[in-house]
């Protein structure tokens, strides 16, 4: 196994509380790994420390990157914002795509911060869109999807720059549990096709049935953790097999 | 009326008990608006300090005078009404949390409402007392100016019943427009929200404004059968209300034009988002940079214009000699003037759109968008159909006195650099103010768990 996102002794302390206590995690390429526990057990912190959004107090952060492995606890505001929208996507709750936006121009978007023009980055977007069960609705806006398919909305854009880190916070968490079920596929599915790494925070047993592994946290510490080798893996692989097929134009987000 | 009753004991709790918050984010927050309507009561009562003097001659040419001091006032006060509503929704904005906590508690929709009309309001209050006490320092320096090559010293004093009552009338505009601004913003248990209402920017839009200049055109025409002096000031500054409601339909639609274009256009991602701003809501943009579109136009018409009929020289007489100087240096401190209130419209109007969208923000920031690019397709949505509006209106104003301009240029330079001096300094204080709202994206920035809370 070849760990792409190494923590080790992850500390962070709020006023009157400690978020994190001493934790250490590896996370595998191409695992999908579901964190849960209680509410206010630190799992949101745990998941913004590894994707460098928040600093933790004490601890160190380290990416395998294809060149040289990089430390997130030491990087500037800049360097890891870029490290967020190069190598890392993201799926929360929601609130992450803007509502003046097309679907097509929410998804490009993330390629056009990185450099990409706006031709290449908006036929991409409509290629995930399409992959993902938006086919035709890419010159909507948000307020003309539902739920659910804002979501998959989400789940392209984290994407579409070839993240190799995909990071989720409650993904299915304002779905009703059908929608939630289809939103999870499509993210599993994808995810898996694409051999990137998953880390979803989630409540729902059911998300956590699906994934590789599942580690669980309590009071900023983990209490368990079911390694890479659980029996979930068996479906994993099958939802692999199951992926939607890349277009060929594609070959290049997907195979990163 | 129950809800307002409860209002008015809520209000002081409500800041009160925020106590430290208070401090932290409250004044500051509450600073702008207090700027905005501070720097519009003090340029209201330099405006009638500086017209006062007009209202106290009696010959013929006063009128003139008078009439133009009515077109000015006009000018300025559509932009405050702008100003009042921006501030309100500000104000609901940065209540937030305690706002929607009181709805939670069981308050109403109409006390909460109630409870933020009265909060603007106070700080209209605040605001338009400091702004007296502005005009009253520079009201010294408004003595020096000279209207029928006279100082107007002493006339620059309002009395004090009249500043109260323009303390008072910004007071009430500052609350009915607050109650009308009010009307989209929803304060729910979970947050308040901007309601979305599909924007139309149509092409009737320009019909319409067609048949009101017809009206105006005629009612001009007519102005001579009127007789009365006052009936005939009365008149223009109804034509001239007129013209400026055309313009006011016509610009949403215009500003839309003109987004769709650079959407097309635009390859870097903040020219995408400031596009898309834009076309989110034309009118929106249209009520934030609108005010400089007759203000550019009536400053370019009449200082090419002035400039030529004071090259005429010898054969003018001394009294339309200065009638001539009196009107460019009156329509200049007005173009500034109205620059002044957009720029203060502009920048409440900014830190009211980014708490509106705080939590957006957040995950875009989380999601790896610079900071420097939210700021920069903000800036463009703003300066942009600025540049716009005012650039139409100044090249109308052109064109009508193309024949004229070509000598000018040739014989007075001075009189373009005046004009272009103005805008210059006009665009820079817009800029300024909306740097000053959009500084409000990296305030929240630094404290993001107050606006995402959606994600825990
Ligand atoms: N910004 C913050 N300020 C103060 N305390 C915080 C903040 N964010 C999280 N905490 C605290 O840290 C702990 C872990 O929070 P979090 O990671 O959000 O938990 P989870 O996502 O598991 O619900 C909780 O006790 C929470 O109250
Ligand atoms: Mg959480």
């Amino acid at each position: 196994m070849n760990a792409i996102l190494h923590a080790q002794q992850l500390t962070k302390h709020y006023p009157g509380s400690i978020a994190l206590d001493h934790v250490d995690f590896t996370a595998n390429a191409g695992e999908s790994i579901a964190i849960i526990g209680p509410s206010g057990s630190g799992k949101t912190t745990l998941l913004h420390c590894l994707a460098g959004i928040l600093r933790p107090d004490a601890g160190a952060i380290t990416l395998n990157t294809p060149s040289a492995p990089l430390r997130l606890d030491t990087l500037g505001d800049a360097a890891l914002s870029r490290l967020r929208r190069e190598e890392f996507g993201f799926v929360f709750q929601q609130g992450m795509l803007l509502p003046e936006l097309t679907a097509v121009e929410n998804v490009a978007l993330a390629l056009m911060l990185n450099g990409t023009d706006r031709g290449t980055s908006e036929s991409r977007a409509a290629e995930w869109l399409g992959a993902l069960g938006l086919a035709g609705m890419e010159q909507r806006r948000l307020g003309e999807l539902s739920g659910g398919q804002v979501q998959r909305v989400a789940i392209a854009r984290a994407q579409v720059t070839g993240a190799r880190v995909v990071f989720a916070d409650e993904p299915t968490g304002a779905l009703d549990s059908a929608t939630s079920n289809e939103v999870l596929d499509v993210l599993l599915r994808s995810v898996a096709a694409n051999s990137r790494t998953l880390l979803v925070v989630t409540h729902d047993p059911n998300v956590a049935a699906r994934c590789q592994r599942v580690v669980e946290l309590r009071d900023g510490r983990i209490v368990s953790d079911s390694g890479s080798s659980s029996p979930a893996s068996g479906q994993a692989d099958r939802l692999a097999q199951a992926a939607p097929a890349a277009p060929t134009s594609f070959k290049g987000a997907f195979n990163v | 009326m129950s809800s307002l009753s409860m209002a008015l004991r809520l209000t002081p709790y409500l800041a009160r008990s925020s106590g430290s918050s208070l401090r932290e984010t409250g004044l500051r927050d509450a600073g702008l608006p207090v700027l905005a309507f501070g720097t519009v009561t003090a340029l209201l009562l330099t405006v009638a300090g500086g017209s006062q003097v007009f209202w106290s001659w009696s010959d013929d040419i006063a009128g003139t005078y008078q009439a133009l001091a009515v077109v000015a006032m006009v000018l300025l006060i559509i932009p405050l009404l702008t100003l009042g509503a921006s501030a309100a929704r500000l104000a609901a904005r940065r209540r937030d949390d305690r706002l929607a906590s009181l709805r939670l508690l069981g308050a109403n929709s109409a006390t909460v409402v109630w409870m933020t009309v009265i909060e603007s309001t106070v700080l209209a209050a605040v605001g338009a007392v400091a702004g007296a006490g502005l005009y009253a320092c520079m009201a010294p320096f408004l003595g020096l100016i000279q209207f029928r090559g006279q100082a107007i010293g002493s006339h620059a004093w309002l009395s004090v019943p009249s500043i109260l009552g323009c303390i008072l009338a910004v007071c009430v505009l500052a609350a009915a427009s607050a109650a009308l601004g009010l009307r989209k913003v929803v304060v729910t248990p979970l947050g308040v929200r901007t309601r979305q209402t599909a924007d139309g920017a149509h092409w009737v839009r320009g019909l319409i404004a067609a048949v009101v200049v017809v009206i105006g055109v005629v009612a001009m025409g007519m102005l001579s059968s009127f007789g009365a002096f006052i009936v005939i000031i009365a008149v223009m500054g109804g034509c001239f209300g007129l013209a400026l409601l055309a313009l006011n339909l016509m610009g949403p639609w215009i500003l839309r034009l003109r987004a769709s274009s650079q959407l097309k256009r635009a390859k870097r991602p903040e020219q995408l988002l400031a596009a898309r701003t834009v076309l989110e809501s034309p009118k929106e943009s249209w009520r934030q940079v609108g005010g400089v579109a007759m203000t550019s136009f009536v400053g370019v018409f009449v200082g090419v214009g002035m400039a030529v009929a004071d090259t005429m020289g010898p054969g003018a007489t001394d009294e339309t000699a200065l009638l001539v100087r009196d009107i460019n240096t009156g329509v200049m401190i007005t173009l500034l003037g109205s620059f002044l209130m957009v720029a203060c419209s502009a920048g409440v109007n900014q830190a009211a759109a980014v708490l509106d969208r705080a939590s957006t923000l957040v995950a875009l920031d989380r999601v790896g968008m610079p900071l420097k690019l939210m700021v920069a397709a903000r800036v463009k949505a703003v300066m942009s159909p600025l540049f716009l509006v005012a650039g139409i209106s100044a090249a109308a104003a052109a064109v009508l006195v193309l024949p004229l301009t070509g000598t000018v240029l040739l014989t007075q330079p001075v009189v373009f650099l005046t004009i272009g001096g103005v805008f210059a300094a006009g665009f820079l204080l817009v800029r300024l103010a909306v740097a000053a709202g959009t500084a409000q994206i990296g305030q929240v920035l630094a404290r993001p768990e107050r606006y995402a809370s959606m994600d825990s």
